[in-house]
């Protein structure tokens, strides 16, 4: 027989929410007769009646042959149901089922959410980079020394590519001679309560940064891509500057206290590393341009008083605009450098009416330093070094790798 | 007098798969903030999974609430961390000269307030938790808790270990008599040296294995590292042991209201199926990479033809003929899909294994006494459990 029946009678149990007693009850709903409401008989006689509209389903339950039921405005009590046929057609009736509450004071949530943004901004944007500059200044020598040593471990191995030993550092003798060379023509001594520590990574990435402690790190990449040492020393010369600032060392306790806060609020979704790093990273340029133009401002003076023209930092990043490209917008904002034209300008008008001592190294010494990570990578035809001049394109062919770590670069990475 | 309570369990793991999945998926489209969403309706599944009587458990938090909390402990805590990792990593390099001091002083300085938020988290959830429409609660007392534990937690290293039960009792203790079901407060009877015995076998396996260390290094003969082989798995099987022991001893000397409890849990049970478990997950992990790598070919094929695969299955495999853009995302994609695939797969083949074990052995003796228990009102928590949330402490649930 296929009639739907007038009346589903069945027995569920009931929780009423005043006691942890269970009653079992009659229930009993008749679609034809009273489609809008559901009766429910409890056991000492009295009947609760519960208006179909108002009926709820408790989501994401994990028994699927029972439904627990409540009523909308009555908080606490629970109907059990069982009945397979009884539920079918209650799911007929009810409309309301998997009906949400409404979100309750929305407001509120507004506010403590803008609150919490406001808070997280403060911090990250104001009172750390505050206090890091502030600590910056009187964390001892050695400290920034151990600081220091301690992140170029950490970024040796991060950056080797074959993914077996930190990455190589390229000494040979006749090389490193002529390094000193340049840092001895360059003579930043006084500016320092440490010794400036420079290293070669043998790697193609076109860059060069300090680290707190007064190490530097060039990369054979910017080696192979100048064209005289007086643009190695230029470069030489604004790494020496960041170290001067302290911006290294800034740097890294601004990282320290943002990474944290940053990670409270993104929390730990599916390791959500990339986008703290992201959020890190835009939080970061802000405050490396300044450090850039400031590294910038005391290269000049630093080559002048050596008697090299500042004009060699602004003819390599030439050179490299012409490559890659000047980064406005966005990228210059996440790439943590000025505009490539603000800095070739500012170094060619530091170079106004500046006369040069002599070349900072011999052909045969620029030759040596070339060389400096063996003979695996010899520059064809090192003859002679060429002069400084405003000039286009120099394919080098060097990959540039991507971005690692905190600001102090000279250059931006692809 | 009523029987005792037998606890069904209704748990299956194809929906709870598939809802970790879902809610997963959602998490990472809105950066995160789906989860609190996601943790509410898998604690919704969880809960109502458990059926003492046959009568499912209930979750009633809130995700919106949930989210309130966790802003309102952003607001605090970002001025705690901020300004203090930025000191210790100061005071970590002026005065020890490397970073492990900075780390390490940094874990002890959040490491209380780990406590508190644990506390504040069992609090909000036993108040959103229901049976037969009766509210769960918890008292006030998280500063009291938060040094208790680290005193506790003191002890128990400088007794390198072996004091490991007597904390597990009294931090229990000090939970569950400030826990309530309807009016009636629970209370956790027992003394701590009723645990020593559920941890004989972890004593064992990590004694001898300590032993065999010391012995191997100070004889430097390392051919004794040998016998690990038996005592590393004695000792893991030791903890399972100990967690199914230590909560049967706890929960049978439990009671609300005159209603107490009786477990039957099994150290083999939990042994096997953490075994079983894990073992699942990986294989079905490695199932997931093989199906990405499989697509991945596919879609080489079908760009560059199936022959080319094997002429040039280095380049398909460094990829140079894609365009970069789509390496990254497959590249991104990949990552979170593996952190995804990870947290549902262990959400069902162990986590809810885990939980039935524990829920299927459960009795509850002398039921007569529910219906003396009445209704205590809501509690309405302004935080949540924010801070856990914020510092990704709390509940694995």
């Amino acid at each position: 027989m296929n009639t739907i029946p007038e009346q589903y009678d069945t027995f569920a149990d009931f929780a009423d929410g005043k006691s942890a007693r269970l009653a079992r009850v009659g229930v009993r709903l008749e679609p034809a007769v009273a489609p809008d409401r559901l009766h429910i008989g409890l056991p000492d006689g009295q009947a609760v009646v519960w208006p179909i509209e108002d009926i709820r389903q408790l989501p994401d339950q994990a028994d699927r042959a029972g439904l627990v039921l409540s009523a909308d405005d009555d908080q606490v009590s629970r109907l059990f149901l069982h009945d397979e046929a009884v539920i079918k057609a209650l799911r007929g009736l009810a409309q309301n089922l998997h009906q949400r509450k409404p979100v309750q004071n929305k407001f509120r949530l507004f506010k403590w959410a803008i609150a919490a943004v406001a808070s997280v901004a403060l911090i990250v944007m104001v009172l750390v980079p505050v206090m890091a500059d502030q600590l910056a200044r009187i964390l001892p020598p050695e400290g920034e020394k151990a600081l220091g040593d301690t992140t170029y471990e950490n970024i040796r191995t991060a950056l080797n590519e074959t993914g077996i030993a930190p990455l190589k550092v390229c000494e040979t003798p006749a090389g490193l001679a002529a390094m000193r060379k340049i840092l001895t023509r360059l003579n930043p001594d006084d500016d320092l309560p440490y010794k400036i520590q420079v290293d070669i990574l043998d790697h193609e990435m076109v860059n060069a940064f300090a680290l707190p402690g007064g190490r530097i790190v060039f990369f054979r990449g910017l080696i192979e891509a100048a064209e005289n040492p007086e643009e190695v020393a230029a470069v030489f010369a604004h790494e020496i500057g960041h170290v001067v600032n302290r911006d290294p060392t800034r740097d890294a306790l601004r990282a320290a206290g943002s990474i944290g806060v940053l990670g409270l609020l993104f929390g730990d979704f599916a390791g959500g590393t990339l986008i703290l790093f992201l959020a890190n990273s835009l939080v970061n340029a802000t405050y490396s341009q300044k450090a850039e133009a400031g590294a910038d401002v005391y290269a000049h003076g630093l080559m002048s008083n050596a008697g090299l023209s500042p004009a060699a930092l602004g003819t390599m990043f030439e050179r490299l605009r012409a490559k890659h490209g000047d980064a406005e917008g966005l990228v210059a904002h996440f790439a943590a450098h000025p505009a490539l034209s603000d800095r070739i300008e500012a170094s060619i008008s530091a170079a106004e009416g500046f006369e040069s001592t002599g070349p900072v190294l011999t052909p045969e010494e620029w030759r040596d330093l070339r060389n400096i990570c063996g003979t695996s990578h010899i520059i064809e035809g090192t003859g002679a070094p060429t002069p400084n001049t405003v000039r286009d394109g120099n394919g080098n062919g060097t990959k540039t790798g991507g971005q690692f770590g905190s600001g102090n670069k000279l250059l931006p990475a692809d | 007098m009523q029987q005792d309570l037998d606890t069904e369990y209704a748990g299956r793991k194809p929906p709870l798969f598939w809802l970790a999945v879902r809610t997963g998926l959602l998490t990472l489209l809105t950066l995160g903030l789906y989860r609190f969403w996601m943790k509410t309706r898998l604690r919704r599944y969880f809960w109502s999974a458990v059926k003492p009587g046959g009568i499912p458990m209930e979750y009633v938090g809130d995700p919106w609430e949930k989210l309130l909390g966790f802003l309102f402990a952003v607001v605090i805590l970002s001025f705690y961390i901020g300004v203090v990792n930025l000191i210790l990593m100061f005071f970590s390099f002026t005065f020890f000269q490397n970073n492990f001091a900075a780390y390490a002083l940094s874990f002890a300085g959040v490491l209380p307030l780990i406590f508190f938020a644990q506390y504040r988290a069992r609090r909000y959830v036993l108040a959103r938790t229901r049976w037969r429409g009766i509210r769960f609660g918890m008292e006030p007392g998280a500063w009291g808790y938060t040094w208790r534990s680290v005193v506790h937690w003191l002890i128990t290293i400088v007794s390198l270990g072996i004091l490991w039960p007597r904390m597990t009792f009294w931090l229990e203790k000090y939970r569950v008599d400030r826990t309530f079901y309807g009016d009636q407060k629970m209370h956790q009877g027992g003394r701590w040296t009723m645990l020593i015995a559920p941890m004989k076998h972890a004593y064992f396996g990590f004694g001898t294995s300590a032993a065999i260390l010391f012995v191997a290094i100070s004889n430097e003969t390392p051919a004794l590292l040998g016998l690990f082989v038996f005592t590393v798995p004695w000792a893991i099987a030791g903890l399972t042991y100990w967690r199914a022991h230590s909560f049967r001893r706890l929960a049978e000397t439990k009671e609300v209201g005159g209603v107490g409890f009786a477990s039957g849990v099994k150290g083999k049970q939990l042994f096997w199926t953490y075994l079983g478990g894990y073992t699942l997950v990986f294989l079905s992990l490695l199932g997931g990479l093989m199906l990405v790598f499989i697509t991945f070919a596919a879609v080489f094929a079908g760009m560059f033809g199936i022959a080319s695969i094997f002429e040039n299955f280095e380049i398909m495999a460094t990829s140079k003929q894609l365009p970069v853009w789509a390496i990254t995302m497959l590249g991104i994609a990949g990552y979170f899909g593996m952190f995804l695939f990870w947290g549902a797969a262990k959400y069902t083949f162990v986590t809810m294994p885990i939980v039935a074990c524990f829920a299927q052995t459960l009795r509850l003796t002398n039921p007569a006494a529910l219906t003396e228990i009445n209704q205590r009102a809501r509690d309405e928590f302004a935080e949540a459990e924010g801070f856990a949330d914020a510092l990704d402490v709390g509940a694995a649930l």
